[in-house]
């Protein structure tokens, strides 16, 4: 009577080379008019190919191969004929994806792509259509919605395409949306603001929604139901709030104990589901100071049209990084912390001299003869894989900075480079791996193993983890947390993401728009922030309601 | 604890070659054994002629002929593989090293040295290619060694072109920043780390342009440019076949046809490599 849509048993395999494989298994659920259901897993789990297969949208080289999806006055989706499909996409159920970039049409006017669905599925004349897409885009909280309607899609920022999504996927009022990790690629404010968006819009229309994401706390505040996948498998399903209270199956326990929100500062993620550990003290405070950066100002020369040159406009110019000044001790970690576009990889760019500063000063303590820049600051990059030599092994990759700044003899080499691997926990097995044949965890322990190979005495961490799932991350975040201790390693750690900052550093700058808005101890700004944007920052965060039953409880739930 | 990679399935999977890729091969492979044993599998020699039997048609003496000269059609083909190979590697082999030079130094360094390259490519491209070519040979002297300047200060461009994208888009990947980071010298980046991954679009369009080198140089020889009679080369059996062509078809048609067979092993090799390392040409 209630009931939307019923899942039960579904199956896909993904057709190889060597003959069918299962990705997903025994996967059901339920889901009532206007509920949200959470289905959270980390990346492979097979949670988007769910999704995927319930508007049958699934890869060409994917089958269903069991499995009934029900939507309550439609019938067995599976079973239905494309005709009748496509009925049911865009008027009953609709989808909206992480990327919205790739998700809409560039040469078609935002308008168009709302008034195409109302066009098709509810036979509205065009000038009716567009009047009602203008109506949409007021809705979904686009400001000027005359003008936007006539917009193309590179013309708005990504948290307003995806806005303009929303607005295309609700045109016909459809009774399910699917949003496949919608705010992902977006900052952490305007993810707060589209998944406001979401909860009014579920209130104003009565729409139920599958939410997919690897966060778990942005779910818990979202959805009343929440479904834990793995290896393509449901493994624990039920009331959100009592997963997150009492989760009974390990994987599960091991997702919520990796949120970095339930760490205590000072210890060890937990892995593996195990309790914190206190993670080894460092000497605050007193240590030979390392670094100082004083004004410093990196400008780029904004692109010049053709027009520009002809109408002799001069060149533009903008300020990623704009009078910032820090300084940093042997021992220290520090937080950097913004938004896209705030200046923080710029800053940490120059830094290691991969960008010229304009104005200002990079210092560096020491002689620059005696050691060189690349001995006393590396860094660790984003991406994992994309920072490793597609063409190198492992045991080259290591060898290489070695070899070629003679920092130990050729017969030595060896024992190093399996020195530098048992140090960041690689199996010795991968020596001969290349990238492509490691996982995004092992990609970047080889990126942090090959910056230690140089043995610096800054290490620089730009977003080291984004690109990682949480369990994952917890692990990364580790090992820079003990190599921080054992080697007395100053740490400047970049990152959007305040919770991770918060657990691994003591000292926290917070950048918006190439300058510094907020600057101080950690626990200070995270209990009393001063700037506005900062308290902006920190409300934005996800994980208000589902673990605010108290952090500290939360935490020993998870021991 | 753990992620699954690619890797971690048995290792006993074995890679499995594109069948293009295999069949290119061995034809190549087929006409590099007959250019090493020509000296062998020929029954007769290149240059041998016998008056007494000219203009033989196909014969258990002669499988294949034998021209106005009387001589073995069959051993001429065997003998003209060394030059028509010797042509088909040299004519790509110089310009791909000079333009994968070019291109890898225009794009990593950038600024004057681009423009630099830049404009000289664009020079020479504004020419057609066939002309050119032509042109310089005429003033050098006909000849093999002409032919092969001619083909290194044209065919250059292509290679520069492709190898300059890649190293443009390259250049900002991290692992390069990486390489930067970590005091590589700019020789070592570019050398070590920019080229082993930018090279492969230009490695497939070798294989293409071979195809268009040994067509090159066979029409060149028979302009009488390239390869001087009575020297055993495909093209300049065409040509000494031409007038001919109506009473003694065999002296064309079979060089003709050894030149479409090495032309089409290139261009297997070419969409072999190209299907295996996952570029289009």
């Amino acid at each position: 009577m209630n009931e939307l849509l019923t899942v039960a048993g579904l199956a896909i395999d993904v057709l190889t080379r060597e003959g069918p494989r299962a990705l997903v298994r025994d996967v059901g659920f339920r889901l009532n008019r206007g509920e949200a259901l959470g289905l959270v897993g980390e990346s492979g789990s097979g949670k988007t190919l769910t999704c995927r297969a319930l508007v049958r949208l699934l890869p060409s080289a994917c089958r269903v191969v069991a499995g009934k999806v029900t939507l309550s006055g439609a019938g067995d989706l599976l079973a239905m004929d494309e005709r009748a499909l496509t009925e049911v996409r865009g008027r009953r159920v609709a989808m909206i994806f992480q990327n919205p970039t790739s998700h809409l049409d560039p040469v078609m006017r935002i308008g168009e792509q709302i008034a195409e669905g109302l066009i098709l599925h509810q036979g509205l004349d065009r000038s009716v259509a567009r009047r009602r897409s203008i109506e949409l885009l007021d809705e979904v909280g686009i400001a000027d919605p005359a003008h936007t309607v006539d917009a193309w899609p590179h013309q708005l920022s990504g948290g307003m395409r995806q806005r303009a999504m929303i607005a295309a996927a609700l045109a016909c009022e459809p009774d399910l949306l699917i949003a496949d990790e919608p705010t992902t690629a977006l900052d952490v404010t305007i993810q707060a603001q589209i998944i406001d968006l979401l909860r009014r819009l579920r209130g104003t229309h009565g729409l139920a929604v599958i939410l997919v994401s690897h966060d778990l706390a942005l779910v818990g505040d979202f959805c009343e139901r929440v479904a834990v996948m793995r290896a393509g498998r449901i493994v624990e399903a039920g009331e959100t709030a009592a997963i997150l209270a009492h989760p009974r199956h390990p994987y599960t326990r091991e997702l919520i104990g990796s949120q970095p929100r339930l760490v205590p500062p000072g210890h060890y993620f937990p892995v593996s589901g195990a309790p914190a550990e206190r993670a080894p003290r460092v000497k605050l405070g007193g240590g030979a100071p390392l670094l100082e950066v004083a004004d410093l100002v990196v400008t780029f020369q904004r692109p010049r049209r053709v027009l520009d040159l002809v109408r002799r406009r001069p060149a533009t110019y903008v300020r990623a990084v704009d009078r910032v000044g820090f300084a940093l001790a042997s021992g220290d970690a520090l937080g950097i912390v913004g938004e896209s576009g705030s200046g923080k990889s710029t800053l940490a760019r120059a830094i290691v001299g991969l960008v010229t500063p304009s104005a200002g000063a990079i210092r560096l303590v020491g002689d620059e003869r005696e050691t060189p820049r690349y001995r006393r600051v590396q860094m660790i990059f984003q991406d994992p894989l994309s920072a490793l030599n597609p063409r190198l092994s492992v045991a080259q990759t290591l060898t290489e900075p070695l070899i070629v700044h003679r920092l130990c003899r050729r017969a030595e080499v060896a024992t190093r480079v399996a020195a530098l691997m048992a140090e960041v926990g690689l199996d010795p097995a991968l020596a001969h791996r290349r990238p492509r044949q490691l996982s995004g965890g092992q990609c970047q322990r080889v990126g942090i193993a090959r910056a230690l190979a140089l043995s610096p005495a800054i290490l620089i961490a730009d977003e080291p983890t984004s690109a990682l799932d949480v369990t994952i991350q917890a692990q990364i975040l580790n090992l820079l947390i003990r190599l921080r201790a054992e080697r007395q390693l100053a740490l400047i750690l970049i990152s959007h993401d305040l919770e991770v900052v918060r657990r691994v550093c003591e000292r926290v700058i917070v950048m918006r728009h190439g300058r510094v808005v907020e600057e101080g101890p950690a626990e200070r700004i995270f209990a009393a922030p001063q700037a506005g944007y900062t308290r902006e920052l920190l409300a934005a965060i996800p994980g208000t309601r589902g673990f605010s039953g108290g952090t500290p409880l939360a935490w020993q739930g998870v021991a | 604890m753990t992620e699954a990679t690619a890797a971690d399935r048995p290792a006993a999977a074995h890679v499995e070659l594109p069948p293009m890729l295999l069949a290119g091969t061995a034809l190549l492979g087929l006409w590099i054994v007959v250019a090493i044993g020509a000296d062998w599998l020929a029954p007769y020699g290149p240059l041998e002629q016998d008056l007494s039997r000219t203009l033989q048609g196909p014969s258990a003496a002669h499988w294949l002929g034998t021209d106005n000269y009387g001589r073995d059609v069959l051993s001429r083909i065997l003998h003209g593989a060394r030059l028509d190979l010797q042509i088909a590697v040299l004519g790509v082999l110089f310009p791909f090293l000079i333009g994968n030079l070019i291109g890898l130094l225009a794009g990593y360094l950038g600024g004057w040295t681009d423009i630099v390259a830049m404009r000289l490519l664009e020079v020479t491209m504004a020419f057609p290619f066939l002309v050119l070519v032509i042109a310089i040979i005429a003033v050098l002297g006909p000849g093999l060694g002409s032919l092969y300047v001619a083909l290194a200060l044209v065919g250059w461009v292509s290679y520069a072109r492709l190898t300059r994208a890649q190293v443009l888009v390259l250049k900002s990947a991290d692992f390069v920043s990486a390489a930067r980071v970590m005091g590589l010298g700019a020789w070592r980046v570019m050398w070590r780390h920019l080229l082993p991954n930018a090279v492969t679009p230009a490695v497939v369009f070798a294989m293409t342009d071979a195809v268009l080198v040994v067509l090159l140089g066979s029409a060149l020889s028979y302009l009488g440019l390239g390869a001087q009679p009575p020297a055993a080369e495909w093209g300049v059996m065409i040509a000494e076949g031409q007038q001919f062509l109506a009473s003694a078809w065999w002296i064309c048609l079979f060089p003709g046809l050894a030149i479409v067979s090495l032309a089409m092993g290139f261009s297997l090799l070419a969409d072999g490599l190209a299907e295996r390392l996952g570029t289009r040409p």
